[in-house]
């Protein structure tokens, strides 16, 4: 195995885990955009999105009396752990954050903090304090290109997770809902006396971002094999950072911010010291941030006075 | 249930258990936990200490040094407290026996197998496991010997437990004159260990040995098999568990080696009456279920020897005891309070099975 296989082999890595950082970064992303809110209960509602389409494997077995296998039992546990988590999310909105739109800013925040408490321990009480292995829907398949290797899960998660952010990015971009959300993001205020119905467009902020995080969490646990209720905590703060590094409010900030940290963390365990594999992706952060405050994609919002 | 058909005079004395209950860790702190409350509804039964009811207290320690000591200082704030079954992971009973320690409370690990532990001299620990000093050299030799290995690239979890062993497999490994080609750590809690294992495979290692836990363990194996890094896969008693098989799939697990401070836990002699009860009551046997009851029964002995019902009297009728037929077998603490009966048996993985190889040799 040559040097250019490893290094090859190594952003692949990096790319994979990059593309699930990136799911959950733009929700971050869009929530911020729309309320200025760091929904710190992000993380467990991917966590959450990765144990409902768990339960969706479970219960076809159940109903159906077969495994669960094949392209289009995929889809459909996708589908319904996206449904599911963006259903979390828009009750989280609705009972935790809406009541507190008018509170100062810091109330919202340590409420998104409780809800991350509530949502790990509701699902470590539902589904148990152990971890769950993830079934294996597709047949175990390996590809090789030269020396590099590739399993079909890494391959779905690269073509999902593209297909779901062009899908989002075009809504945002092209919808009139989409523009909508873009119009509060500027000014929310002006957004509403124009006509726009604030708290619909919030809930839809959440519905999207949190099915987005639905999505990441079951290739997550597709591609890692096993869920527990507290992995949503570091995945989501490294989504956070992806967010931050990529500019918070930006959406093809937080992809590149996503991508950016994957390959960040796989070359720096890779070829420095996987001991200080989770030091790599914050010391990126530091590094962009003090050279480029609003994130790489972002821009610098002049505070209003 | 049955501390209602005692009579109203009985009084109340409580033994304690800790280990992880919840996260990943959580099974090994419930085979032990599980084991301790079986022995206890045993010793209410046969109502083992005449006029008292033992209650039986669990804390969960999160496998987290901080929050063990926080469980410490609960445990010995309650009076009624005699002796702890605890920790589970040598990270959490190091720093808990000095607590332990201060209030003369008398604390029995059923797992923690870090050798520095009982080093620090205190009078109260007491140890059923055996040690990494014994466990690694002996993984060392059978992989030597009879496995007939040449490299190895060593893996630790940066753990008090998972470090401490696989310092000990390497100095071994390297007296043995197996050649050791990396030695790396992990971070417990991580998920990705493919840019490690991407970095080891060009290495072309024909053992990988791990110091941790069947779940850094089962991913490590997984994304190994996905990497197409073909190279056997050794650990100890963290990773002889049946969960790392469940977790990792039965294809990638298949011949996995693992040290246990122990032997085969489903078949020990005089041990029948316990499998019954435990299977009945929870389950299949966990792989820590009978250290946990074990190191409940030692306690009971002494709490029913010590002449007053109190921790000193407890203590000094634990440092009296000459030795204890367990299940796992005989019991006999040293000066420092560790097991002088050590014990290490070889797992395999075998057709989706854990099984028992024989003693490692």
């Amino acid at each position: 195995m040559g040097s250019w296989d490893v290094f090859i082999q190594q952003l692949l890595n990096g790319l994979t885990i990059g593309m699930i950082y990136a799911l959950i970064a733009l929700g971050y992303t869009i929530v911020y955009g729309v309320l200025q809110l760091i929904n710190f209960a992000h993380g467990e509602i991917f966590m959450a999105g990765a144990y409902i389409g768990l339960a969706a494997a479970a219960a076809w077995i159940l109903v159906s009396g077969t495994a669960l296998t094949g392209g289009i039992a995929l889809a459909g546990v996708l589908l319904f752990a996206m449904l599911g988590a963006a259903a979390l999310g828009s009750l989280t909105e609705r009972f935790a954050y809406r009541p507190l739109r008018q509170a100062p800013r810091l109330a919202p925040l340590i409420t998104a903090i409780g809800v991350s408490f509530v949502l790990q321990n509701v699902v470590m009480l539902l589904c148990g304090p152990v971890d769950k292995r993830y079934p294996e829907i597709l047949a175990a398949r390996q590809y090789s290109f030269g020396l590099v290797s590739m399993t079909h899960y890494q391959i779905i998660i690269l073509i999902v997770s593209v297909t779901l952010m062009l899908g989002l990015h075009l809504f945002i971009k092209k919808t009139r809902t989409g523009k909508a959300m873009r119009a509060m993001a500027d000014d929310t205020q002006a957004a509403s006396l124009m006509g726009i119905p604030v708290d619909r467009t919030v809930n839809l902020a959440f519905v999207m971002g949190s099915a987005m995080a639905g999505a990441g969490g079951v290739l997550f646990g597709l591609y890692y094999h096993t869920v527990n209720f507290h992995d949503g905590y570091l995945a989501g703060l490294k989504a956070f950072t992806a967010a931050v590094l990529g500019g918070i409010g930006n959406i093809p900030g937080a992809m590149l911010g996503g991508l950016l940290l994957g390959v960040a963390e796989g070359l720096g365990a890779g070829y420095l010291s996987s001991e200080w594999k989770n030091v790599f992706a914050f010391l990126v952060l530091i590094a962009v941030l003090l050279f480029r405050p609003q994130g790489i994609l972002g821009t610098r919002v002049v505070k209003k006075v | 249930m049955l501390s209602g058909c005692q009579s109203a005079s009985s009084k109340i004395i409580k033994i304690g258990c800790a280990g992880p209950l919840t996260g990943d860790q959580a099974q090994l702190g419930m085979d032990t936990c599980q084991g301790v409350e079986l022995a206890v509804a045993e010793a209410n039964q046969k109502q083992s200490i005449p006029g008292y009811v033992i209650e039986l207290l669990k804390l969960d320690d999160q496998h987290n040094p901080a929050q063990a000591v926080s469980v410490a200082k609960k445990f010995t704030t309650d009076r009624k407290v005699l002796a702890v079954i605890g920790h589970f992971n040598s990270s959490c009973t190091q720093p808990a026996a000095a607590v332990y320690n201060e209030v003369g409370l008398v604390q029995i690990t059923p797992a923690s197998t870090n050798p520095a532990i009982s080093k620090q001299g205190f009078k109260t620990f007491f140890r059923v496991a055996g040690t990494d000093d014994v466990q690694g050299p002996k993984g060392a030799q059978f992989a030597a010997h009879m496995l007939g290995i040449k490299s190895v690239f060593i893996i630790d979890d940066k753990t008090t437990y998972g470090k401490g062993l696989a310092d000990e497999f390497q100095k071994e490994a390297l007296h043995l004159g197996i050649h050791v080609l990396g030695h790396e750590g992990l971070t417990q809690g991580d998920k990705d260990f493919s840019p490690l294992l991407t970095r080891i495979k060009p290495l072309k290692p024909e053992l990988i040995y791990f110091g941790g836990i069947y779940t850094e363990g089962a991913l490590l194996l997984r994304q190994a098999q996905a990497l197409g890094l073909h190279a056997q896969f050794m650990g100890g008693d963290g990773i002889a568990s049946t969960v790392l098989i469940e977790l990792a799939g039965t294809e990638a697990s298949e011949g996995v080696f693992a040290t246990m401070v122990g032997g085969d836990t489903q078949k020990m002699p005089g041990a029948e009456g316990f499998i019954t009860a435990y299977e009945a009551q929870y389950g299949r046997v966990g792989q820590w279920s009978a250290y946990g009851y074990d190191s409940a029964n030692v306690a009971l002995a002494a709490m029913a020897q010590a002449k007053k019902k109190d921790r000193a009297s407890v203590l000094s009728a634990m440092r009296a005891i000459p030795g204890f037929a367990g299940i796992t077998g005989a019991i006999v603490f040293d000066e420092k309070g560790d097991n002088k009966n050590q014990f290490i048996g070889i797992f395999k993985v075998v057709d989706g099975q854990l099984t028992y190889v024989g003693p490692a040799e």
